[in-house]
């Protein structure tokens, strides 16, 4: 074992790279949101229906492209209540948030849930908060509330 | 078909936050002189080394080609093997194969991490990178103040709606969790080899370290540490030669779903707590291991477990005990070293988490419990067969090993 | 060992830039292949994951491709190194009798990168080489061209006459990336140097390549295909790190492979009794002195060899038919690429570029800076 040591810097930066990046979903589902609707795919074999909607179905294995609309009312599967931040900062007041399962549809998606933390439990039902005037980007869909 | 051998493990010195006065492969090559004091072997007798870790947590890629010397392969076939959390275990395998394929007989699994050297929360932000990029450009606030996607920080974020969906499932409670997390690190203590030791813990104090997000407490959190571990395999006939105690490997498998909740591009379809990869693991393994009913055949259990209420989750995910029945189990102390059913004497990876060695560590302490030379952690009943879990990525690969004491009708 | 696992079904894309997602391509080659074979997913047993999360930018780079491949909740693997050695790892697991059929999927997308050259930095020890950033992919690999010309005696036009074969055959190759017109020695010696002696055509280009090759165990082989290839032997080994410390001019390491994967091969005698060899030469030097070293040509001929076309499509030692790896390579697929090319002569489907006698092959893989780490596989018909 080595008696002196030193420490030395290093870095490692990932700004060097071009992701690309399955867009067709996303498009689909942000499209969606405009009319302040929930649009996923569905697969044409096993009947699968996922949000945001990939290009291939994971069990079948085959491209699927069939656009479908979800209703945007559904159940909590599962939850937490957020204190701290990714750093172990404190967070000014606690964060409930959810993962969801909307009627019709098989993907879980997660979000922010305006609700008491007392309140929030797997199995509520709730529904999306859109924004009054949805643009077509992630935060069209404000939150989940109570049914 | 040939059986395949433990009969050396070698750790290095401690396992620690930081060690300052090593490199990289000189920690690694602490390691692998403790499994050559262990075995009473020397480089001359290693067939073939497989190596093992997350090299994007320190930014050395491919650490092998720099470590050639210190894990003494000038001139040997090196395997690289990498899959996240479960790195430790699949490179097990692949140690297991290289033998049982007939083509070497003696093989070295080297694995290692040294955290203190990188930033673990960048390592765990890079798998998902891409995804994460492309829902900021749609506008995902990662911060989670609103809209889609909030999922607190870091891993900690997503295992929270894994311990949630399990906890609704099986009626326990974050007590239970608390309970979990003091048992470890009271197991810890008699552990020379693990991180985070506490002789004295309760469920009470636990229960007293900040919450970071329900019901994820600080002190149900794996630490991350510096460590390595190395581990030698032979073939039957040449174990003989080698050691008097040999830990035997009865059946391996591996299986891989889907990334559970990071798969914002292409919809979550999974309820993370359901680990069917982990039941297709374990169903394998008892297949090729002829285990027909593990909760009486299997006397020892290491859970890989990152985040504590994961022990009981895992335990009742390979069939060690029913859904619901884990947290009664531990309320009855049939968990403990002194308990019916022993599971990680060790302390776990909540108390020790070097990753690259994470997943290996609980096959090492299965073995050592099998042949009598886990010292003050040894559980008092004896252990005939050993069942090692490994979980890794976001939630979607599972490993599972099972070793026992005497070779296998082939 | 000979003949127990055999290579059954192949498919790849190799290009400049493939101007796809690494999932669209991983499911396009994989569905492909299963289409072709007239099997699905649950046929393959294990899956062998093969990709670098440094080249890749992501930590634990095949998370996403699980799925789009194939092996949703199926047994999965992944070994970071050259492909050779992810098929190697496959081979071992039907050797052992417990899987009939193992899928290597293997991918590296560098088209869209800065420098391929740089990424090797990565894998330099962060606590002298790289604060003293002398040493890259490219610097490396002119010290070791430097090396071997000075101690063979061998003329920098050596360089010149590699690069111009390989690169006249990557461009007869439909299957190549580097697809260039008219090239012959006076275009690739008026491309500009890099680092002396090695100039731009003298090195790998940037690449995009996509490679899933399937393996089959005897039984299973029959009923997938007429012509399997089968491995009849492999090897590996590894030299020191130190770059300073190693004889550059040779390849210890590729030697000692060879000498494994021939010994299980039932091989005394390279030179005559394999066919042809695809060998991962990155930079044009490296291909005789890889050669050499693995005794396909004897010490101290290369150059004549060159001259007098011994290792071209019509001499007694073809090496690198497809056009090698000036025409299209990356870390990790690399090897497969060769591996492809070499089932596809032997099969008699490589077109334009099919030799005339292609039953027996060599196959060679690489890692680390300069080959540090050698991987050789024999296929024959």
């Amino acid at each position: 074992m080595m008696e002196e040591t030193r420490v030395v810097q290093g870095a490692w930066e990932l700004s060097t790279f071009h992701f690309n990046i399955e867009a067709r979903g996303i498009n689909l589902m942000l499209e969606g949101f405009k009319e302040k609707k929930l649009k996923g795919i569905r697969c044409h074999q096993c009947g699968m229906v996922y949000l945001p909607g990939p290009f291939y179905c994971r069990k079948c294995h085959v491209k699927i492209d069939e656009p479908v609309e979800i209703s945007d009312h559904g159940t909590v599967r599962t939850y937490t209540v957020q204190y701290a931040d990714i750093r172990g900062n404190p967070m000014p007041e606690p964060r409930v948030s959810a993962m969801v399962q909307f009627d019709g549809c098989d993907s879980w998606v997660m979000g922010v849930v305006k609700c008491d933390p007392k309140d929030i439990h797997v199995g509520m039902r709730v529904k999306v908060k859109w924004k009054d005037q949805p643009i077509g980007n992630m935060q069209d869909m404000e939150a989940f509330v109570p049914e | 078909m040939r059986n395949v051998g433990i009969v050396g493990v070698g750790y290095c010195p401690q396992f620690v936050s930081k060690r300052k006065d090593v490199s990289i492969p000189e920690m690694i090559s602490e390691a692998v002189d403790a499994a050559f004091a262990d075995s009473g072997l020397g480089p001359q007798d290693i067939d073939a080394i497989v190596f093992g870790n997350m090299h994007t947590f320190e930014g050395v890629n491919l650490p092998h080609l720099w470590s050639v010397e210190h894990i003494r392969a000038l001139g040997k076939p090196v395997m690289r093997i990498a899959t996240g959390g479960t790195t430790g275990m699949t490179a097990f395998h692949a140690g297991y194969y290289h033998i049982a394929s007939g083509l070497h007989d003696v093989v070295m699994v080297v694995t290692f991490e040294k955290h203190s050297e990188g930033d673990a929360q960048v390592g765990l932000l890079g798998i998902i990178t891409p995804e994460a990029v492309a829902m900021m450009m749609a506008g995902i606030d990662l911060t989670g103040e609103g809209g889609m996607g909030a999922q607190g920080g870091g891993s900690a974020g997503a295992i929270t709606y894994q311990a949630v969906s399990w906890m609704h499932k099986s009626g326990a409670t974050i007590d239970h969790i608390d309970a979990i997390a003091a048992m470890e690190r009271r197991n810890a203590a008699k552990n020379p080899y693990a991180h985070l030791k506490d002789p004295e813990a309760t469920a009470e104090k636990i229960a007293k370290t900040p919450m970071i997000s329900y019901p994820v407490r600080y002190g149900h959190v794996c630490p991350t540490t510096d460590g390595a571990t190395v581990c030698i395999l032979a073939s039957e006939e040449k174990a003989a030669k080698i050691a008097d105690k040999v830990a035997w490997v009865w059946g391996v498998a591996s299986c891989a779903s889907d990334p559970t909740t990071g798969n914002l591009i292409e919809g979550l379809i999974t309820d993370p707590a359901e680990q069917m990869q982990c039941v297709i693991a374990a169903r394998e393994a008892y297949k090729r291991a002829g285990i027909e009913d593990p909760k009486r055949e299997i006397d020892y259990v290491e859970i890989y477990n990152g985040f504590a209420h994961q022990t009981l989750m895992y335990l009742e995910l390979v069939g060690m005990c029913e859904v619901g029945e884990a947290h009664k189990l531990l309320e009855q102390g049939e968990l403990e070293i002194t308990g019916r059913l022993p599971v990680n004497a060790s302390g776990g990876v909540v108390s020790t988490n070097a990753i690259g060695t994470s997943a290996l560590n609980r096959v090492t302490e299965c073995a050592l419990q099998i042949m009598g030379k886990a010292g003050e952690r040894q559980v008092e009943k004896e252990v005939h067969k050993a069942l090692a879990h490994g979980w890794g990525g976001l939630m979607q690969y599972a490993s599972i090993t099972i070793l026992a004491d005497k070779p296998k009708k082939l | 060992m000979a003949g127990k696992v055999a290579v059954v079904g192949l498919k790849f894309a190799c290009a400049p830039d493939l101007k796809t997602t690494r999932e669209r391509l991983v499911f396009e080659l994989t569905r492909g292949l299963f289409d072709e074979l007239g099997i699905d997913r649950h046929e393959v047993d294990t899956f062998i994951m093969c990709s670098n999360d440094f080249i890749d930018g992501r930590t634990i780079s095949t998370v996403f491709l699980d799925a789009p491949s194939g092996a949703y909740l199926k047994d999965e693997t992944k070994v970071e190194m050259d492909g050779l050695n992810a098929l190697i790892y496959g081979w071992m697991r039907i050797l052992s009798g417990q899987y009939d059929t193992a899928l290597v999927v293997s991918l590296g997308l560098t088209g869209s990168q800065a420098s391929p050259y740089l990424n090797i930095q990565y894998s330099l020890s962060p606590t002298y080489e790289r604060q003293v950033g002398l040493l890259n992919e490219l610097a490396g690999a002119a010290l070791q061209a430097r090396s071997y010309l000075s101690r063979s005696g061998y003329s920098e036009e050596l360089l010149d006459l590699v690069a111009a074969k390989d690169l006249q055959l990557a461009a007869k190759n439909p299957r190549q990336g580097r697809r260039l017109e008219a090239v012959d020695v006076d275009k690739v010696r008026s491309s500009d140097y890099y680092y002396e002696p090695l100039r731009e055509l003298h090195c790998y280009p940037r690449t995009d390549v996509g490679c899933v090759v399937l393996l089959a165990s005897e039984k299973k082989a029959a009923e997938l295909t007429e012509k399997p290839v089968w491995i009849l032997g492999a090897g590996n080994s590894i030299e020191t790190y130190f770059y300073g410390e190693r004889d550059l001019s040779r390849s210890p390491s590729a030697a000692e492979a060879t000498r494994r994967a021939c010994s299980l091969a039932g091989i005394s005698d390279p030179s005559k009794e394999i066919d042809f060899a695809e060998v991962s030469a990155l930079f044009a030097h490296q291909e005789p002195l890889l050669a050499e070293s693995m005794s396909l040509i004897p010490e101290g001929e290369a150059e004549k060899a060159y001259r007098d076309g011994i290792t071209g499509p019509g001499g007694s030692m073809p090496i690198n038919p497809s056009g090698g790896s000036l025409g299209g390579h990356t870390v990790c697929a690399g090897g497969l690429l060769r591996l492809c090319e070499a089932v596809l002569q032997i099969r008699g489907e490589a077109g334009p570029v099919q030799l005339e006698k292609a039953g027996t092959a060599l196959v060679h893989g690489q890692d680390g800076l300069c080959a540090q780490q050698n991987a050789v596989l024999i296929l024959g018909a």
